[in-house]
């Protein structure tokens, strides 16, 4: 044997965890409320892909990102609001550029895009109210072929039909009010490239128009309740609904606390960060059903034993285990934290709370549910090779 | 429990090393790979557009406006056939972007009016009473054409992105009306959005018979140039990959003249002029001719001024050949049986539906047939893909060393090891797996990678603190550990079942990335059932059968 197994979470001591379950409601309580409040009055820092919007991650070419210049520079561009990070390292800064709604601005900003891009003498109005048509008109006549290029550069891709027949110098491009505030989206990255192409270089850019971030938020909420149903519907079936109810309540603390996790510490909240939310939702299960598997075979061998000492025994019995797979997971998600990189940091940060919160929830929030709603060992379904037999009976008769 | 049958035993070293042989191809170079067959070299994990770099867009037809002007060209029908059938009529109207509705003057003359729309569709949906007549296209009809207006922009996008040949864009329909355009390894999305927007150029030439029928080797006059033919430069793709290749990768692009000189395939000499361009082509459809047993023939549709230009080259070229060519390739050169006048014609001959089908779509290419708007864009640098994969890799591998220390301090090097050498082999069936279904590795993906390996020696933890406690209540080493595999199963399997819930429903929500973290997660954990309590069973069983342990030391 080169070296023997060090017992890392063995406790001589039974510790009475139910005993502060008053404590720990408390606790638990507080922690949602808070949450709850924090998400309603400092709100969730929505991350582009829920609200729609620009993030673009630019390098400086010499020396460091400007915050300050670039703060300056792209704000007065007329985009809406702007946010600047540094991201990863001082030479990075993430702009982030709010959803783009359309309007004069956006038009006037399509002008110096095409001033720049395509050339002087380049004029861009917009068309009716009511409409998001747009008219340009270019310095001198061109037929269709040259068209579709030009306006290109402020990235319109219309249909054939909707270019100009012959060969003329006014092109009047229909567009919906909807689709004009996709195409602003690109009209402002443009702009951005425009102004600040020369210190920097582009990284990567996203954006996501208004209409997939409405659909992205509808269906990450969809997402998270699915999901929630169908864990708490596993566990209904696997064992009793009072285990099913506690684990319910157990995954919403959990979730709840994380988005809390999100607002205090305003991190981003984006699409990773809602992986982030669904796998602590089967974490936290993950570790509630270890223990709930323990309870139920513990009401069927000690009968006479009391809910809450059963309980205090069956998480006694599983805490090194616990701990352990805790632990294993802690440090696995902690190598994510340090060296994950930016993207990933939000991600990792919420699951670090998630499987502290996990841990404490299997423990406080599930198993002190199952007190609160007072299970009973007779409630217990018999074990299922007498279940089979009870079904074998019935069929023969 | 410990006494395995052989059979089970080589099965399950069967099963891993099966598993290392899928995800071998990963890490072979490139001239190992080559002399390997073909699907064997498909068995390998695609990077996502986050690690490698590349551009996302998500494009959204105006299918609306498309499905507006169908019903307005429909009014104007409608109204010109009345005229021409003598039905007077109050109004026709387009309504609500859904129906066209006609008011007749006379409810008695309703009948013969049918019989006018009739000619013009045969497949419209009339409802309505006395003098009103409602026209809707069936929602068969309508789904029909709005596939169409999809396919046709994908064939014009595929067209344009990969007119090189080289860059393996993916393409595909997404939803009714949008469409997904990944391109991988791209460092300027400008350039791309601007491909986007060069829809192919399609005109009609009339070919210059006499040089043809001098079989090409006479002179050719400047008012005629040889253009190759569809047909010939298929057979050149497949005759001289590499003259093709050379074709594809000249830039700037080879004229076609200079194509048909270098590379001879079958050209086509056709009159510089153009006839007709494919913008005043309104519509070309594979149908069936209505007489003569229905063969596949291709329908086109003129407007009014392309019309009146195709009528004046047709009644002058009768039983000449008018080649239609499409960017730097004729497509087809049908011979003129007729005059055509009237803005439409047919093209006939011994197609097969598919050929028509083929045509049609290519005849389509020339014009973008709805306003396409980029709803999403992600585009990220190579560099900084490059920086992903550099600090996925680094956190995966801290993340699985860390892990793997913890569970042999935790377990002893025997236990420990049997743990650790599970977590291999569980990494080495989520590459297997992922291979063998092509799935993408992104980022987020890696963060799954290292969340399975926390969570896959979790069923490890379970198993061994089960033993412990066995051990502990006075068993057998052999006991011990036999019960406590047994008794610890019920756990493992609800444990990572319930993740597992969240796992597939994550990956039914998530797009690109999201869906990379779902997989790995998933796959990880279907995989870790297999390794951890299968694989370090047949490990210990045949550590105990070996050793013949009278003690655990666990």
């Amino acid at each position: 044997m080169l070296w023997k197994p060090v017992r890392l979470f063995a406790f001589k001591r039974k510790f009475d965890f139910l005993g502060q379950r008053k404590a720990a409601l408390i606790l638990s309580t507080l922690i949602n409320i808070v949450s709850l409040a924090a998400v309603f009055t400092i709100g969730l820092n929505f991350g582009i892909d829920f609200k729609g919007g620009i993030a673009m991650q630019v390098r400086a070419k010499q020396g460091n990102a400007n915050l300050e210049e670039l703060r300056s520079v792209v704000g007065g561009l007329g985009v809406g609001e702007v946010s600047l990070q540094e991201f990863g390292d001082p030479t990075t800064a993430l702009i982030r550029i709010q959803r783009q709604n359309g309007g004069a601005s956006c038009v006037a900003g399509a002008q110096k895009v095409m001033l720049n891009r395509a050339g002087a003498g380049w004029q861009v109005k917009p068309g009716a109210a009511g409409t998001g048509d747009v008219e340009f008109t270019s310095p001198g006549a061109l037929d269709a072929v040259t068209w579709r290029d030009a306006i290109s550069r402020v990235g319109l891709t219309v249909q054939e039909r909707q270019l100009p027949r012959g060969t003329v110098n006014t092109a009047k491009i229909d567009m919906s009010v909807e689709q004009q505030a996709e195409w602003c989206q690109q009209v402002a990255i443009k702009e951005v490239e425009d102004a600040i192409g020369a210190k920097y270089e582009m990284r990567g850019t996203e954006s996501v128009g208004p209409k997939i971030g409405e659909e992205l938020m509808t269906s990450g909420i969809l997402a998270v309740l699915a999901t929630m149903a169908a864990i708490a519907v596993y566990v209904w079936f696997r064992f009793e609904w009072q285990f099913a109810v506690g684990a319910l309540i157990a995954m919403l603390h959990d979730v709840i606390s994380t988005i809390g996790v999100f607002v205090l510490l305003q991190l981003d909240f984006s699409l990773t960060a809602l992986a982030a939310v669904l796998t602590i939702a089967g974490y936290s299960i993950n570790d509630t059903v270890v223990i709930f598997d323990r309870v139920r075979e513990n009401m069927r061998r000690y009968k006479k034993l009391g809910l809450i000492d059963l309980l205090n025994l069956s998480i006694n019995e599983t805490l090194s285990r616990t701990l352990m797979t805790s632990g294993t997971v802690f440090v696995a998600v902690a190598a994510l934290v340090l060296f994950g990189g930016p993207v990933l940091y939000s991600f990792s940060v919420a699951m670090l709370w998630g499987v502290i919160v996990g841990t404490y929830s299997s423990i406080w929030v599930a198993c002190a549910g199952l007190v609160y709603l007072n299970l009973r060992a007779e409630q217990l379904r018999p074990p299922e090779e007498t279940a089979d037999a009870d079904k074998a009976g019935k069929a023969g008769a | 429990m410990l006494n395995l049958p052989r059979w089970q035993t080589i099965a399950i070293l069967a099963i891993t090393l099966l598993s290392g042989v899928f995800a071998l191809p990963n890490i072979l170079p490139a001239s190992v790979l080559d002399h390997l067959p073909h699907w064997y070299q498909q068995s390998r994990i695609n990077l996502g557009l986050d690690l490698r770099g590349g551009a996302h867009f998500l494009l959204e037809a105006d299918l609306r406006s498309v499905l507006g002007e169908r019903l307005t060209n429909l009014s104007d029908s409608v109204r010109a056939e009345l005229r021409k059938q003598q039905v007077p009529f109050k109004d026709v109207t387009v309504e609500g972007g859904r129906a066209v509705v006609v008011t007749l003057r006379d409810e008695a003359q309703r009948a013969k009016a049918m019989e006018a729309i009739r000619t013009i569709d045969p497949s419209l949906a009339v409802s309505g009473q006395g003098d009103t007549l409602r026209l809707a296209y069936s929602d068969q009809d309508l789904f029909r054409r709005k596939k169409e207006v999809i396919d046709q922009s994908i064939e014009i996008l595929r067209r344009r992105v990969d007119e090189t040949g080289t860059i393996e864009p993916t393409i595909v329909r997404q939803g009714d009306e949008r469409i997904l355009l990944q391109v991988p390894g791209i460092k300027d999305t400008t350039d791309l959005k601007r491909k986007i927007n060069q829809t192919a150029k399609l005109t009609f030439h009339l070919v210059n018979e006499d040089v043809a029928a001098a079989g090409g080797n006479g002179p050719v006059p400047p008012t005629t140039y040889m253009v190759p033919t569809r047909e010939g430069m298929q057979d050149l793709r497949r005759t001289n990959p590499k003259a093709w290749d050379e074709i594809q990768a000249a830039n700037p692009r080879l004229s076609p003249e200079t194509i048909c000189r270098r590379f001879q395939p079958q050209c086509l000499p056709v009159l510089k002029r153009v006839v007709v361009g494919g913008e005043d082509l309104d519509d070309a459809k594979a149908t069936f001719e209505q007489q003569q047993g229905g063969r596949p023939i291709i329908s086109f549709t003129f407007n009014a001024a392309g019309g009146r230009a195709f009528c004046a080259a047709t009644r002058a070229n009768v039983g000449k050949r008018l080649a239609i060519q499409l960017d730097n390739e004729i497509i087809s050169a049908p011979v003129v049986q007729s005059p055509i006048c009237g803005g439409s014609g047919i093209i006939t001959g011994t197609f097969t539906t598919q050929q028509t089908q083929e045509q049609a779509l290519l005849l389509r290419s020339g014009a973008l047939p709805a306003t396409l708007s980029i709803i999403e864009e992600r585009t990220v640098g190579a560099d900084l893909g490059a920086d992903a994969i550099r600090s996925g890799t680094v956190a995966a591998l801290v993340g699985t060393v860390l892990v793997a220390v913890f569970m042999f301090v935790a377990y002893g090097p025997i236990f420990g090891g049997f743990a650790n050498l599970a977590m291999l082999v569980n990494l080495l069936m989520v590459f297997a797996g992922m291979s063998i279904l092509g799935a993408s590795l992104t980022l987020p993906g890696i963060a799954g990678l290292v969340l399975t390996v926390g969570m896959a020696v979790d069923s490890n933890v379970l198993i061994y603190e089960r033993v412990r406690e066995e051990k502990a209540l006075g068993r057998s080493a052999f006991n011990s550990l036999a019960t406590g595999y047994e008794r610890a199963m019920s756990a493992i399997v609800d444990a990572n079942l319930t993740t597992l819930i969240a796992g597939v429903l994550l990956f039914g929500f998530g797009s690109g990335p999201i869906r990379g973290f779902a997989t790995t997660l998933s796959l990880g954990l279907l995989t870790s059932m297999f390794s951890s309590t299968i694989f370090t069973r047949m490990l210990l069983a045949i550590w105990v059968r070996w050793r013949r342990p009278t003690e655990l030391v666990i």
